[in-house]
């Protein structure tokens, strides 16, 4: 059944009459059995995500703009956790921020714009542009932010070495499927990401892991940054730090997906698992 | 064919060497070291010789006047307008990022401990522009962050933004008043802070009910009010001497005149999103934001 709310949770205030309560504030199951009561979504899946997307934007309304962002700038901070500015080996504070075509890299764009406002010198990789136009909002708001946009992917591994402190893994996410890893240009770019000395911050899930377990042939990310909840693939990530940007999952949908309650320090919006 | 910004990066290139070579994070940020060993970023798509923000290193040259800038209506105006036209935001970005930096200022100038109430309320006054969607996003954040919110929200646009920041209000349980309490007194006793988001730097004229008579009340409200951008009713370059008296101000983007005559406790600066091309052309001469922090404190 769903859990109890976390006893920090404050108790409903009074009513006045009269005052307006959503939908939400009805306490029980909702007005429809969800797939992840039903059990029709093991816990972490990819379809469990889907549905709390879908009930992000069209039940609390959402925008899927406002939700990237909000993505993108956890994503940020949890870097700046991961590798602090005073920390990095290079003198200059270098990123690479390798970009897919769908979600996952419009989350990367989001990301490495606030790093740039961080102080940080993000470069893009974005070879393969969706026509999307959020996501060519997401493109020219970095690039009236001074963030380079390279125009290939060198592979000789060494020049990323030596040029970025880490890479930001922004090529696919969730949605990656066996289908989407095997292609290019992504295919490319994880096969040079496997390859890098530098460390690897994915986002959400590391790049073709959700295409199945694929052993030696997966890349090895550093940092992960799990969104809303770790995946169920986060289950196989044996990298330095792992954290949640999860602050922003209503309660309401923290119970209904078995999200366990965490501790955010202060206002920050990621913790470290 | 290299424009002005890779010669003057080249010019400062030399001054650099001069002086060292060694560049700061928050000062020159380009290295010639570095474009050289990476010849294929020579095939970036825009220039990056473009030195950032100067006056953030102590003894470097500052362009323009030293200090902050207040800016007049016109001009938040138009930097407004320049960031939807050219730099790509949408308000729904800007919005959610302006509201998480009121809600942030809000804790760590009003931790929820340090409330007298038995609970931390809030309660947060939405006027019927964009300053009151940024209530609405304020009046979220507060609720992940331990408060206990209440809006009121008499004026609504018809708009899908703001029906949607509403919705999330409600589905997180946020309370929405029917009625502005009758008196300054039930504010007092039923809430710890007042989140002042009625109008915003677009604000002229007559203030039109029932915010009239709600800034009424608000004026003889004890407990602290904290505004967002521009203390609601106030000129948004001359203020108002016997308008409302915030304990707080948070100034989004950069403080206009009006935050000149502000005599609170507490100013904040947020809005971390201002692109280093924009502070640069408006001579914003902004103070660096401490860490990752989305504000910063000014007083």
């Amino acid at each position: 059944g769903p859990r109890r709310p976390p006893a920090r949770s404050p108790r409903a205030p009074k009513s006045l009459p009269g005052v307006e309560r959503g939908p939400g504030c009805a306490r029980g199951l909702g007005t429809a059995l969800s797939p992840v009561l039903s059990g029709a979504c093991p816990q972490g899946s990819r379809a469990e995500a889907e549905a709390m997307e879908k009930e992000l934007l069209e039940d609390y309304r959402f925008g899927r703009q406002q939700l990237i962002e909000i993505w993108g700038h956890a994503c940020a901070v949890a870097v700046t956790k991961a590798f602090p500015l005073p920390s990095l080996p290079r003198r200059q504070p270098t990123l690479l921020v390798a970009c897919g075509p769908a979600q996952n890299g419009a989350i990367g764009l989001v990301c490495a714009r606030h790093l740039r406002s961080f102080d940080y010198e993000p470069t893009i990789f974005y070879p393969k542009r969706s026509p999307d136009p959020l996501h060519r909002d997401f493109t020219t708001q970095c690039e009236k932010m001074d963030i380079p946009f390279l125009s290939y992917l060198p592979t000789e591994v060494q020049l990323i070495n030596d040029a970025y402190n880490a890479v930001v893994d922004a090529v696919l996410g969730a949605e990656g499927t066996e289908g989407t890893a095997g292609t290019e240009p992504c295919a490319a770019i994880l096969a040079t990401l496997r390859l890098v000395r530098i460390p690897i911050v994915s986002l959400d899930v590391p790049s073709g892991w959700a295409a199945g377990p694929g052993g030696s042939g997966d890349i090895s990310p550093d940092v992960l940054v799990s969104l809303a909840a770790p995946k169920e693939v986060a289950r196989r990530f044996q990298g330095r730090r792992h954290f949640l940007a999860g602050r922003f999952v209503p309660e309401e949908l923290q119970r209904k997906f078995g999200i366990s309650p965490r501790e955010y320090p202060g206002s920050d919006c990621v913790v470290a698992l | 064919m290299p424009g002005p910004r890779a010669l003057l990066g080249l010019g400062l290139l030399v001054a650099a060497a001069r002086a060292g070579g060694r560049c700061r994070e928050r000062g020159w940020s380009w290295s010639w070291n570095r474009s050289w060993n990476r010849g294929w970023e020579r095939g970036w798509e825009r220039d990056r010789c473009l030195p950032r923000r100067a006056m953030h290193s102590p003894g470097t040259a500052r362009p323009g006047p030293a200090g902050l800038r207040f800016l007049g209506q016109e001009e938040a105006q138009a930097i407004d307008q320049e960031l939807f036209t050219e730099y790509g935001f949408s308000v729904e970005q800007l919005m959610e990022l302006a509201g998480l930096s009121c809600a942030t200022a809000i804790a760590k100038a009003y931790p929820p401990s340090s409330f007298t109430t038995s609970q931390p309320a809030v309660l947060v006054v939405c006027g019927p522009g964009n300053n009151g969607g940024d209530g609405l996003v304020c009046a979220r954040h507060l609720k992940m962050f331990g408060y206990q919110p209440t809006v009121y929200y008499p004026k609504r646009p018809n708009k899908p933004l703001f029906e949607g920041l509403t919705t999330q209000c409600k589905k997180m349980d946020i309370p929405f008043l029917p009625e502005f309490p009758a008196e300054a007194e039930f504010i007092d006793e039923l809430y710890g802070l007042v989140v002042d988001a009625i109008f915003g730097f677009s604000f002229t004229g007559a203030v039109r009910e029932p915010f009239g008579s709600i800034l009424s009340t608000l004026e003889r409200v004890t407990v602290p009010i904290a505004s967002i951008d521009i203390p609601s009713g106030w000129d948004v370059e001359k203020g108002k001497a016997d308008g409302l008296q915030p304990d707080m101000l948070i100034s989004l983007t950069a403080p206009k005149k009006a935050a000149m005559h502000f005599t609170g406790r507490y100013h904040f600066l947020g809005g971390r999103f201002v692109p280093p091309a924009l502070q640069e052309k408006y001579a914003l001469n902004l103070p660096a934001y401490p860490g990752t922090d989305c504000v910063l404190q000014l007083t």
